[in-house]
């Protein structure tokens, strides 16, 4: 692909700020949405191993519906996480994904409706689950095959859209245009890898499971035990795994010796190690964050590399600054995210700590966070007001 | 300029792309409505409940929930990113203008989106394991974070509507660009109808609680039935202020259409006055099935024909009046540095300025004229019109049933001049004209 026409896609209007911001909140904000993809992946696929487990083991019995609980709010939570990636490829990388989604128009299609229609039948299964135990194996089966599915999808989109090189052979092979939006490509490597990663994130989230209900009384001591080994099981096989399918994946696309492919290596040696000790799964997690950022970060690479091999570089973007509403994002980010989030955070904290009701209005933590998050809002309401009416009536009068 | 910022054509077949973005549209227009208008409502029962000591509400709050998570979060949050997914699809050339005007208001929208997400499951799976002081002060953040994603996305709707004034091609502001003169009303009517479905599903979990508490449904119905009410009239009210703040190509569109769409906009207004009345004055009528019968209706008989009429309102426009359905950047907007591309496509014509026209294609010749008439078509026309004999939306054969070749090249250099202000002043060179027009008459419509 020439480098004349990836510029002519580029928008006319210019980004907003300066491309490496946007890089880097894509980095950070897809490594926060594959945390909850792969933890999604793997609590719903050990559910459903705990599904048939769950009517003569007492453990699985707790486990199983945790677990599946677990798969549904990261699935609600990667969506949500996935729209910040998504917003910002789109600042910087526009030619890549407009061809990709058009190239593959009727799958982004098919992508919406699977999605509905997989994370509706989860829904189906934990009420199935719920009302007797070891029900809703079947349902719980096609909704995880829907829900890979889309994972297979959203990856289709991703290969791609790196692929300039091969987008007119796929547009218009031999001269005939084809306008049906069918294209479909795999990298077997990438994908099996990113995959593999949810063996050790279901593993190292079992471990904190583990942790965080040590100190509740109402669950027994057997319990925790077998939860933590189970998660070191999972972490340590799973992690091998990875590793192995990430030297291969580097292998192939010659990656290996990157500085950036090296430190992923070490992270996974790092984190192997943590989490074969267990001795503190909180820490564990923060390397993992650290190896979540890093894969991201390889992705990022990858792509920059491809484009920039065709005269194409997100740094000579043309920079349109808007700094108002830049602001807007910052202040709400920090003030009202950071606050707001906290308090979420704290009291769901506390309530999962608690046996019996958390009453959280003698809490000092949660009052005042709960004040100053409502405080925040309504102050960001008169401030979104009274700047909407002044350039309204700047504009009108 | 040797090339100009077009992408492959996705063309969904006998419906045209656009439409696909309707459906979804449509869907999560009801979903999302919903969802914000019961965190409002949310809000209010959890303030009666803690004000006045009233237990009762609590399980009718849960059941809600419930159906608030499901229904409104799992169609909400999966079709809001879907709509966008959709439209880059079918017009990415929109998609990205929106998006690199309003990345940062998009962003921050993100941020209530990510308290929202997290907020709904508190709200719901905390009851009865927090105390309810605390509870309420959750609802009412969650109500507040619901509003701010209506507040921070009605103006880049609006906005693909019209910037509402000049102000914003000159300077290039998001800040202009955003805050139009439709922008407020916009927002009101969509407040309005919002309270108004917090109701109509409201009815629905009131009636079901029928046989558990019979006192308390009641109650609870004809509260439904004055809040749907007042939804309502809200929803009437700011729908007649923004009509009156639309564009002229807007009206042009809308007064083909006027009568019937007045006329089911009264139907409809009588039809649900008359519910809400009976849920006021007879609330034991309402039961779950007649409830959930009406959300079909507003869906299919309200939302899709106010969808579809929306949509249609904005042509031959997809975004800010300057970029047209068929992703061509149709004026010069000096404050963000960007020229219209119909000069350049009227001296080269779009098959030598579109970067993915093959080269087999580039040059029409009499061996390739209709294999380049289909090419031009789809991309000239396909976002709106869809072009089979059995086409279903907008159907390229229903317009020009029986026009010959030259009939068709007079209706084309007709919409290059400018003679329909709800087409796109779209100027080609005459041997493109020429071989749509071939095209078109040999689809035999």
């Amino acid at each position: 692909m020439d480098a004349s026409i990836l510029l002519a896609l580029r928008d006319p209007a210019g980004v907003p700020f300066y491309p490496v911001v946007f890089q880097a909140l894509y980095v950070l904000t897809w490594a926060l949405h594959a945390a909850f993809v792969l933890l999604a992946l793997g609590s719903m696929g050990l559910s459903l191993y705990g599904t048939m487990k769950q009517k003569t083991d007492s453990h699985w019995k707790i486990l199983t519906p945790h677990l599946i609980q677990t798969g549904k709010i990261s699935v609600s939570i990667l969506i949500v996480l996935g729209v910040a990636p998504l917003l910002f490829t789109q600042v910087i990388y526009d030619p890549n994904w407009y061809v990709a989604n058009t190239l593959s128009g009727m799958w982004v299609f098919i992508f919406i409706y699977t999605l509905i229609v997989g994370y509706s039948m989860y829904y189906w299964y934990y009420y199935a689950n719920k009302s007797s135990q070891g029900g809703g194996k079947l349902i719980g089966l096609i909704s995880f095959g829907i829900l890979v599915f889309c994972g297979i999808l959203m990856h289709n989109f991703a290969v791609t859209s790196i692929m300039p090189n091969d987008w007119m052979d796929m547009y218009a092979p031999n001269g005939v245009v084809d306008t049906s939006g069918w294209t479909f490509n795999i990298d077997i490597l990438r994908l099996i890898f990113m995959v593999s990663l949810s063996i050790p994130v279901v593993g190292i989230f079992l471990q904190n499971y583990a942790r965080f209900l040590s100190t509740r009384e109402n669950f027994s001591q057997e319990f925790i035990s077998h939860a933590s080994s189970l998660g070191t099981k999972l972490s340590v096989v799973g992690l091998l795994l990875s590793a192995a399918t990430f030297v291969l994946w580097m292998i192939a696309i010659g990656y290996l010796l990157h500085p950036l492919s090296l430190a992923t290596v070490v992270g996974v040696v790092v984190l192997l190690f943590l989490s074969a000790k267990n001795t503190n799964s909180y820490i564990t997690t923060g390397v993992l964050v650290i190896v979540a950022l890093l894969i991201s970060a390889l992705r990022e690479l990858i792509r920059y590399d491809i484009m920039g091999q065709l005269g194409y570089s997100i740094y000579d973007y043309p920079v349109n600054l808007e700094i108002p509403t830049l602001l807007m994002f910052l202040s709400t980010f920090l003030v009202m995210g950071g606050v707001g989030v906290a308090y979420l955070l704290t009291m769901a904290w506390k309530v999962g700590k608690t046996q019996g009701i958390f009453d959280g209005s003698k809490d000092i933590w949660v009052n005042k966070l709960g004040t100053y998050t409502i405080s925040i809002m309504v102050a960001w309401m008169v401030i979104f007001f009274g700047w909407g009416m002044t350039f309204l009536f700047k504009n009108i009068l | 300029m040797d090339f100009i910022g077009q992408f492959p054509l996705f063309y969904f077949p006998e419906y045209g792309s656009a439409w696909i973005m309707g459906v979804t549209g449509t869907i999560h227009i009801l979903a999302s409505h919903t969802s914000v208008g019961a965190a409002m409502l949310f809000a209010f029962l959890a303030h009666k409940a803690y004000k006045e000591n009233r237990t009762d509400l609590y399980p009718y709050m849960k059941k809600y929930g419930m159906f608030l998570l499901i229904f409104s979060y799992v169609m909400g949050s999966i079709t809001g990113p879907g709509i966008w997914y959709t439209a880059t699809a079918a017009s990415p050339v929109g998609i990205s203008a929106l998006i690199h005007n309003f990345v940062w208001v998009w962003a921050t929208e993100w941020v209530f989106f990510v308290y929202e997400v997290i907020g709904v499951f508190a709200l719901v799976y905390f009851m009865g394991k927090i105390d309810t002081k605390t509870h309420l002060k959750l609802t009412y953040t969650f109500a507040l974070a619901s509003v701010g994603t209506l507040a921070l996305i009605i103006g880049i709707i609006s906005f693909m509507m019209w910037p509402g004034t000049d102000a914003y091609y000159a300077t290039g502001s998001a800040s202009d660009a955003f805050f139009g003169i439709n922008t407020f009303p916009h927002m009101f009517l969509r407040i309005g109808f919002m309270i108004m479905m917090s109701g109509v599903i409201g009815l629905v979990i009131a009636s079901a609680i029928k046989k558990e508490n019979q006192s308390l449904s009641a109650e609870l119905t004809v509260k439904m039935g004055y809040i749907a009410m007042f939804g309502g009239f809200i929803t009437l009210f700011f729908f007649m202020w923004y009509m009156g703040t639309l564009p002229d190509n807007a009206h042009a569109v809308f007064n083909i259409t006027k009568d019937e769409v007045i006329l089911n906009r009264i139907i409809l207004a009588i039809v649900f006055s008359l519910y809400f009345l009976v849920a006021i004055l007879k609330p034991r009528f309402i039961n779950p099935t007649l409830a959930s019968v009406m959300i079909g209706v507003i869906l299919i008989f309200g939302l899709w024909p106010g969808e579809k009429l929306r949509e249609s309102m904005r042509k031959p426009y997809v975004a800010g009046q300057y970029i047209y359905s068929n992703q061509i950047v149709s004026r010069d907007v000096p404050g963000k540095g960007i020229k219209s591309e119909l000069p350049v496509i009227a001296q080269k014509g779009l098959l030598q300025v579109n970067p993915f026209v093959p080269e087999n294609l580039k040059t029409i010749t009499d061996s390739n004229r209709l294999e380049a008439g289909e090419l031009l078509t789809k991309i000239a026309c396909s976002n709106c019109h869809s072009l089979e004999n059995n086409g279903k939306f907008r159907p390229l054969a229903a317009r020009l049933q029986g026009v010959d070749k030259d009939g068709i090249i007079g209706i084309l250099n007709a919409m290059g001049a400018g003679a329909f202000p709800y087409m796109p002043t779209l100027q080609l060179p005459q041997d493109e004209y020429d071989a749509i027009a071939e095209y078109l008459v040999s689809k035999q419509y």
